[in-house]
C-alpha cells in the first residue's frame, strides 16, 4: 500500500532538496493519510456489497428452507403437480420448463448471434461494422418489458396466424422473445472474442492456402471458442432470470410444457404471478422462496463456470 | 424494474406537484394530516383512485398512495403494516373458500362491484347460462358452436388464484364450479388490467372482469342466464354476479384513514363518482 507513495516521493525529494525535513514529513504523512482513507473507503464499499449479497442469500434461504417442514424434498423436486390450493407443491415442472425454455432459446439464438458476430468481425466492410455495433449496444439496453409488450402485440397474433393455434402463448413464443433479447448480448461479446484472436493466426491460415470459410471455421472460431462460450453463458443467465417479458407471452399455467404451444409457466413467471397472492406464513410462500433460491443457485453456478472458463482461457493465450 | 422505477418516480413527482399546487388554493384551517397507503384488489382500484383524487382536493395535507394486485394482498398488507387500507372483494374478516379469516381486521363496506363475463369482439354468442359457463371453465365445452356460436375453439382466460374477482365469479357465476386448467387454450393473468388486454387481443377468448373495465370495442359483456350485466339489474336483483367491496383496516380506522373511508361511504361520493364508474352505492342494495 505504501510503496507507490514512497516511490513517487523519492524524485520529489531531489527537486525540493532545499526543503526542510519537517515539510517533507508533513507531505508524506498527508499522502499516507489520504491513502489510508481511500483504502478504508474501498474496503467499506466492498464489505457493504458483500453484506447485502449475504443478506439476500440468508433471508431468501431462511424462508426457503421452511418449505421442507411440510413438503418433502423428494416431492418438491420430483413431483409435477403444482396445486398449492390443495397442498401439492411439486416444482419439478417449473425446473424442467425453465431448462427447456433456456435450451430452446439457445438453440435458436446461438447460431444466429455467432453468425452475426463472425459477419461483423470478419466479413462485413468497415461502414457496416460501424453501423451494426452501436445498434447492438443500443438493443442490449432496452428494458425487457418492451420486448414483452412487442411479443404480446406483434409476435402472438403472428404465431396464431402461422400455427393455426387459438392462443399462441407458450414455450415457442417465450423463447422467440428471449432470443431477440439475448441476441445482441451474445453477438457483441462473441464479436469481441473474435476480434481478440491474434492476427498472425489468420495470416498463417491464409498463407497456408485456406479459403476464408476454412479460416473462420478451422482457425478463428476454435481459438475464440472460450470467449464465445462465455458470451453464450452470459446470454443464458439473462434468459433464465428474465421475468417480465416471459410472463406476458407464456400463458402462466402451472403445467409441464408438452408442446411448443402449451400454456405453461417457468420459475420466474410463476414467482411473479403468485408471490403477492399468497399468505405470508404459508408453505406456498416458502415454496415460492425456494424457487427463488433455486434461481439464485443456478445463476451462481453459471457465473462460477464463466470464471473457471475465463481463467483457463487466460492461461492458454 | 426500470420501467416501474421510472413510473413510480413520475407518479410521486406528479403527486407532490399536485398536492403543493392544491395546498396553495385550499383553506388554511384544514388540519387533517396523514399518509394513507391502499393496497389490494384491482377491481376496486378505479374507484379508490377517483376517491383519493377527490379526497386530496378537500384535504391537501393527506397523502394517499394506492396500488393494486390480487385482492388477498389487501388484508395481507394491512396485517404486515405496509398499508393502512387493504381493498378486498370479499369480507376478509371471515373465512372464505381458500382463504382463512384475518384476525383483528375490520371490514368496511364501500361499494357494490358488479362483475361480468366478457368475450372478444370476434365471438358471436351474447348469452351464456350458468351450466354453459360451468362447462366452459371446467373444460367440458371447448368449442363456441356448442353454445350457439361459430365453429371456433374457446380460449379460456382466467385470473390467477387469490384474485377476488375469481373468488366471486366462481361462487356466483359458476355456482361454486371449478376453474380447471387445460393444456390448450388456457391462460392465467395477474390483474384486471391484464385480463382486459388479454381478452381484447385474443380472438375467441372468454374472461371475466368488473363492469368498470368494460370500455372500448374490443371486448363485450355477455348476458348471464338472459340477464344483461347492468347496474340496474344488480339493484333490482335479477343479475346475480356481484359482491361487496371492502376496505380492510387493522381494528377500527382512525384519523385520516377514518375520514377517507367515511368520504368514500358518504352519499356525495356514492351517488356521483362511484355511480359514474359503474359501481353501485351500498345504500341501493337491500
Amino acid at each position: 500500500m505504501n510503496t507507490p507513495v514512497q516511490e513517487s516521493a523519492a524524485p520529489m525529494e531531489k527537486s525540493y532538496s532545499k526543503m526542510t525535513y519537517t515539510h517533507l514529513s508533513k507531505r508524506q504523512s498527508r499522502a499516507s493519510f489520504i491513502n489510508k482513507l481511500f483504502k478504508n473507503y474501498f474496503l467499506f464499499s466492498i464489505l457493504t456489497l458483500c453484506f447485502v449479497l449475504g443478506l439476500v442469500i440468508f433471508f431468501i434461504g431462511k424462508t426457503a428452507f421452511l418449505t421442507f417442514k411440510d413438503v418433502t424434498p423428494a416431492e418438491f423436486f420430483l413431483s409435477f403437480d403444482w396445486t398449492p390450493e390443495d397442498g401439492k407443491f411439486g416444482a419439478a415442472l417449473f425446473i424442467l420448463n425453465t431448462l427447456s425454455l433456456t435450451a430452446l432459446t439457445l438453440v435458436i439464438a446461438v447460431p444466429i448471434s455467432v453468425g452475426m458476430a463472425v459477419l461483423i468481425a470478419e466479413i462485413a466492410p468497415k461502414w457496416m461494422k460501424n453501423l451494426i455495433r452501436p445498434i447492438l449496444d443500443l438493443l442490449v439496453g432496452i428494458p425487457s418489458i418492451v420486448y414483452g409488450y412487442l411479443g404480446l402485440t406483434i409476435l402472438l397474433p403472428l404465431l396464431r396466424e402461422l400455427s393455426g393455434e387459438s392462443l399462441g402463448d407458450g414455450l415457442l413464443a417465450a423463447s422467440l422473445v428471449l432470443t431477440i433479447m439475448i441476441l445482441p448480448t451474445i453477438c457483441r461479446i462473441s464479436d469481441d472474442a473474435i476480434g481478440a484472436v491474434p492476427k498472425k493466426y489468420k495470416e498463417a491460415a491464409y498463407a497456408l492456402g485456406s479459403t476464408r470459410l476454412q479460416t473462420i471455421f478451422r482457425v478463428i472460431l476454435p481459438s475464440a471458442g472460450r470467449g464465445i462460450i462465455a458470451a453464450i453463458i452470459m446470454g443464458m443467465t439473462r434468459a433464465i432470470g428474465e421475468t417480465m417479458a416471459v410472463v406476458m407471452v407464456i400463458g402462466n399455467t402451472p403445467q409441464l410444457a408438452k408442446s411448443l404451444f402449451t400454456s405453461t409457466s417457468v420459475l420466474t413467471s410463476n414467482i411473479v404471478m403468485q408471490i403477492s397472492n399468497v399468505e405470508f406464513d404459508s408453505t406456498w410462500n416458502y415454496a415460492l422462496h425456494m424457487m427463488a433460491f433455486l434461481l439464485l443457485v443456478i445463476s451462481f453456478i453459471l457465473i462460477l463456470f464463466i470464471r473457471f472458463l475465463g481463467r483457463k482461457g487466460g492461461a492458454e493465450s | 424494474m426500470k420501467f416501474f422505477k421510472k413510473f413510480s418516480l413520475v407518479t410521486v413527482a406528479s403527486a407532490v406537484l399536485l398536492t403543493s399546487a392544491l395546498a396553495g388554493a385550499a383553506s388554511a384551517k384544514d388540519d387533517l394530516k396523514g399518509k394513507i397507503t391502499i393496497n389490494g384488489s384491482t377491481a376496486l382500484l378505479p374507484m379508490t383512485l377517483q376517491a383519493a383524487k377527490e379526497f386530496q382536493k378537500l384535504h391537501p395535507k393527506v397523502k394517499i398512495a394506492a396500488s393494486g394486485k390480487g385482492s388477498v394482498t389487501g388484508p395481507q398488507a394491512v396485517k404486515k403494516g405496509i398499508a393502512e387500507i387493504g381493498a378486498c372483494d370479499w369480507d376478509a374478516s371471515k373465512d372464505v373458500p381458500g382463504f382463512k379469516a384475518f384476525d383483528g381486521q375490520v371490514a368496511n363496506k364501500v361499494a357494490v362491484i358488479p362483475f361480468a363475463t366478457i368475450v372478444n369482439k370476434s365471438v358471436k354468442v351474447d348469452n351464456l347460462t350458468t351450466e354453459q359457463l360451468k362447462g366452459i371453465y371446467s373444460g367440458k365445452i371447448t368449442n363456441w358452436k356448442d353454445v350457439g356460436g361459430s365453429d371456433e375453439d374457446i380460449v379460456v382466460i382466467t385470473r390467477s388464484f387469490g384474485s377476488g374477482t375469481r373468488v366471486n365469479y366462481q361462487i356466483k357465476a359458476l355456482d361454486g364450479g371449478d376453474i380447471v386448467k387445460k393444456e390448450k387454450n388456457y391462460k392465467e393473468v395477474g390483474s384486471s388490467g391484464d385480463m382486459k388486454t388479454a381478452v381484447a387481443t385474443t380472438p375467441n377468448s372468454i374472461g371475466y372482469i368488473d363492469l368498470t373495465y368494460i370500455t372500448g370495442s374490443d371486448i363485450k359483456a355477455v348476458k348471464h342466464n338472459g340477464v344483461e350485466a347492468t347496474t340496474a339489474n344488480v339493484i333490482n336483483g335479477k343479475y346475480k354476479i356481484w359482491s361487496y367491496g371492502y376496505y380492510m383496516t387493522k381494528g377500527q380506522p382512525t384519523g385520516a384513514t377514518k375520514e377517507f373511508i367515511e368520504y368514500v361511504q358518504s352519499k356525495k361520493f356514492q351517488e356521483s363518482s362511484l355511480k359514474k364508474l359503474k359501481f353501485i352505492p351500498i345504500a341501493a342494495m337491500k
